[in-house]
C-alpha cells in the first residue's frame, strides 16, 4: 500500500500514521497477531492426538445436536460427536493439505518458472505454452477433474492443490527471474564464467525466494479454502478423515443449520481466521520485502 | 488490428486443443481409462473369468439387456483403447465438435442434452452476480478513492479484506442460515416456476458470489483512480471550476476502467469455481450441482463434458476480454 499512501497525501490530507509505517516498514502489530494465530492453530494441529479433547469421531460423545454452551465445550453434531475436538482435528488435514500443496506448488512452480525466465527461447514458450494452458482452466475446476478419478487420500488431494498452485507460481517466478536474469551482478557472475546451474543457485534463486515468502503464506490461504470447495464437490479427503471443509459441509445440511447452527459455524469461523491471518501476514511481508504489487 | 486479431484466433485454437488436451488426459492417464468411460463396471475383474468359462456373464448392468462383460468388451472397441492416446483424443475431438458429449452412465441420456437444460441456471447466475458486483464495487470504489483515507475509505478497505478472506461456500453457508432459514425473508433454494420466482430465489446466491468479486473490483477501482487523480486533466478539470462528482464520474471513471475490465475475465473462472460450490448449497439445479451429483455416481463423462464445456467458455470470454481491452486501449495493441 506503500503506492496509495503517497496518491493520499496529494488527494488528500497527508496521514502521518500510515506515512510514517510506510517509511519505516514495520511489520507491525497486526502481523503478530496474525502470526501467532496461526502458529496456535498449527500447534493445535499437530497436537490434536495429545491433547485433552474428546475423540472427533465416537458418536454420541454427548447428546446430539448438543449446543454451543452445552455440556460439550461448543456443542455436538447430529450424531453427537464433539464438534471443537473435530475443528480441531479438521485443522490437521485442513493446515497439511494447505501446507504440503503450496510447499509442492513452489518447488515445481519455482524451478519451471526459473527456467523459462533463465532459458528464454524454446524452454520459454513450451513452458508459457503449457502454464497459459493450466491457466484456462478455473483453477477448481482443474482440481475437480484431477481428484474426480483418484483415490481421495490425504496425498492425492494435496498433490492436487500443488498441482493447481503450479501455473500461477511459475509464472511469478518467471516474471521475477526475468527482472534479475539481466542485472549486473548475473552479468558478472557470468562474464568469469559461472555455469548456469551456479548462477541459478547463487544468484537469482535467493532473489526469486524473497516474493515466494509472502506467496507460501497466501498460497497456503488459497490452498486451505480450495479444499472447502472441494468438500462441497464431495471430492475432498475420503472416508473418516476430518477437515474444516468437511465439517462444514456436515454443518450445512438444511436441518442442522436452521437448528445446530455451530456444526458449521465453528468450523467456518476456524478456517476464517487462519485464512484471514494467512492473507494478512502475506500482505505484510509482501509489502516489507517491497515487491512490486500485483493484481490478485 | 486484423493481424493482431488473427494472432489472437490462432492462440485461441492452440489453447483450446490443449484445454481439451489436460481434459482428455486427466480421463486416460489418473485412474483406469476403462473405468471413466464405462463406468464402475469395469472395475470387476471377472471379464477373464468369464472368458475363461469359469462363471456366466451376470446381468447387472444398467440397461440389463446385456452382460456386463458384452458391455466392457463394446467399449474397448467402440473407444478404441489399444490405439495410441493421440489418435483416442481426435477420435473423441471429433466428437465433441459435432456435439457429441457421450452418454450418463446414470440416466442414459446424452451429455450435451443434461448441459444444455443445466447451463443456463448457471448462467443466469453468474450473469446476475456480475452484475451486483459491478452496482456495488464501482459507486463504493469511486467514492472510496474521492475520499482516500477518510472513515468510510478505511471502512471499506477492511470490508474487502474480510470479504477477500471469507471463502465463498462459509460466507454462501452464512447468508443461508441467517437470510432464509432462521429469517425466511428470500428462498432457501431454486424456484424454477417462472423467470420472476427464477430470479427472486437466486438474489442470495448471486449476491454471495457478487460481493465476493466485489471487493476485488473495488480495490482495483480504487488504486486506478488514485493513479488517475494524479494526472494534469484531472487538475485542468478542477482549476476550470468543474464539480467534484463530474470529474469523477465523467473524467477520471472511464480511463481507470482498464484492470477491472483485465480482471473481469480472470474472476469469470472464480466466478465458475464459487457457482460450482455455491449451487449446492442454494439448491440450484445448475451444472455445479450436476458436477457433484454426477462425481458422487462415477458418472464420468458428465463430468468431463461439463469441464470440457465449462473451460471452453473461459476460454472464450478471456479471449473476448482481451480483445476489448485492446480495443479500448491502443497502446497494447502496438506492443
Amino acid at each position: 500500500m506503500t503506492n496509495s499512501v503517497a496518491f493520499t497525501t496529494v488527494v488528500d490530507d497527508i496521514d502521518d500514521e500510515a506515512l510514517d509505517d510506510a517509511v519505516k516498514k514495520r511489520l507491525g502489530f497486526g502481523f503478530w497477531v496474525a502470526i501467532s494465530w496461526i502458529g496456535l492453530v498449527s500447534l493445535a494441529a499437530l497436537l490434536a492426538p495429545w491433547l485433552p479433547i474428546a475423540d472427533p469421531n465416537e458418536i454420541a460423545n454427548g447428546a446430539p445436536r448438543d449446543g454451543i454452551l452445552g455440556d460439550n465445550f461448543m456443542g455436538t453434531d447430529a450424531l453427537g460427536r464433539d464438534v471443537f475436538a473435530r475443528t480441531i482435528w479438521g485443522a490437521r488435514i485442513s493446515l497439511g493439505v494447505g501446507f504440503l500443496g503450496i510447499l509442492l506448488g513452489i518447488v515445481v512452480g519455482g524451478a519451471i518458472g526459473i527456467a523459462a525466465g533463465y532459458f528464454k527461447g524454446l524452454t520459454d514458450q513450451v513452458i508459457s505454452f503449457v502454464v497459459f494452458s493450466l491457466l484456462s482452466f478455473p483453477s477448481l475446476v482443474l482440481a475437480l477433474l484431477i481428484t474426480a478419478s483418484l483415490n481421495r487420500s490425504f496425498l492425492t488431494v494435496a498433490m492436487t492443490l500443488g498441482i493447481v498452485g503450479i501455473a500461477p507460481i511459475s509464472r511469478l517466478a518467471r516474471a521475477t527471474t526475468i527482472q534479475f536474469a539481466e542485472r549486473e551482478f548475473v552479468q558478472a557472475a557470468r562474464v568469469i564464467g559461472a555455469k548456469s546451474r551456479r548462477i541459478i543457485i547463487k544468484e537469482l534463486l535467493p532473489n526469486v525466494l524473497v516474493p515466494m515468502g509472502a506467496l507460501t503464506l497466501l498460497g497456503m490461504g488459497i490452498s486451505i479454502v480450495a479444499e472447502g470447495g472441494l468438500a462441497f464437490l464431495g471430492l475432498s479427503v475420503e472416508g473418516e478423515a476430518i477437515s474444516w471443509g468437511k465439517s462444514i459441509v456436515d454443518g450445512s445440511q438444511t436441518r442442522d443449520l436452521n437448528q445446530n447452527s455451530h456444526v458449521a459455524f465453528v468450523p467456518i469461523f476456524a478456517m476464517f481466521l487462519t485464512v484471514m491471518a494467512l492473507n494478512f501476514a502475506g500482505d505484510r511481508i509482501r509489502e516489507y520485502t517491497d515487491v512490486r504489487e500485483t493484481a490478485f | 488490428m486484423a493481424r493482431f486479431i488473427a494472432r489472437r484466433v490462432v492462440q485461441l485454437i492452440l489453447v483450446l486443443l490443449s484445454v481439451t488436451f489436460i481434459a482428455f488426459g486427466a480421463l486416460n492417464f489418473l485412474g483406469d481409462p476403462l473405468v471413466n468411460i464405462v463406468g464402475p463396471l469395469a472395475a470387476i475383474d471377472y471379464c477373464d473369468e468369464v472368458e475363461a468359462g469359469l462363471r456366466e456373464d451376470s446381468y447387472t448392468s444398467i440397461n440389463n439387456s446385456r452382460g456386463d462383460c458384452e458391455i466392457i468388451g463394446e467399449a474397448k472397441a467402440d473407444f478404441g483403447l489399444d490405439k495410441p492416446v493421440i489418435q483416442r483424443y481426435f477420435t473423441w475431438l471429433g466428437n465433441i465438435i459435432t456435439g457429441d458429449l457421450g452418454t450418463s452412465f446414470q440416466t442414459q441420456l446424452p451429455v450435451s442434452e443434461i448441459i444444455a437444460q443445466k447451463l443456463p441456471k448457471s448462467l443466469m447466475l453468474m450473469v446476475m452476480a456480475q452484475i451486483i458486483a459491478l452496482a456495488v464495487a464501482i459507486p463504493v470504489g469511486v467514492y472510496s478513492a474521492y475520499r482516500a483515507g477518510r472513515a468510510v475509505d478505511r471502512a471499506t478497505s477492511v470490508a474487502s479484506f474480510g470479504l477477500l478472506s471469507i471463502p465463498n461456500f462459509a460466507f454462501g453457508v452464512i447468508v443461508l442460515q441467517f437470510f432464509a432459514l432462521r429469517n425466511q425473508w428470500l428462498p432457501a433454494s431454486f424456484d424454477d416456476t417462472s423467470i420472476g420466482t427464477r430470479i427472486h430465489s437466486l438474489i442470495l446466491p448471486a449476491t454471495v458470489l457478487g460481493l465476493g468479486i466485489a471487493a476485488t473490483y473495488q480495490r482495483l477501482l480504487r488504486t486506478d483512480l488514485l493513479t488517475t487523480l494524479q494526472e494534469d486533466f484531472v487538475h485542468m478539470a478542477r482549476a476550470k471550476g468543474m464539480t467534484d462528482r463530474h470529474i469523477m464520474t465523467r473524467h477520471a471513471l472511464r480511463p481507470s476502467l482498464f484492470s477491472l475490465i483485465t480482471v473481469f475475465g480472470v474472476s469469470t473462472g472464480a466466478l465458475i469455481g464459487g457457482s460450482l460450490v455455491i449451487e449446492g448449497i442454494f439448491s440450484i439445479p445448475g451444472i455445479g450441482s450436476e458436477i457433484v451429483t454426477a462425481v458422487v455416481r462415477d458418472d464420468f463423462p458428465v463430468v468431463l463434458g461439463s469441464v470440457v464445456v465449462i473451460a471452453t467458455g473461459f476460454v472464450v470470454i478471456n479471449f473476448f476480454v482481451d480483445l476489448l481491452y485492446t480495443w479500448l486501449d491502443p497502446r497494447v495493441r502496438a506492443s
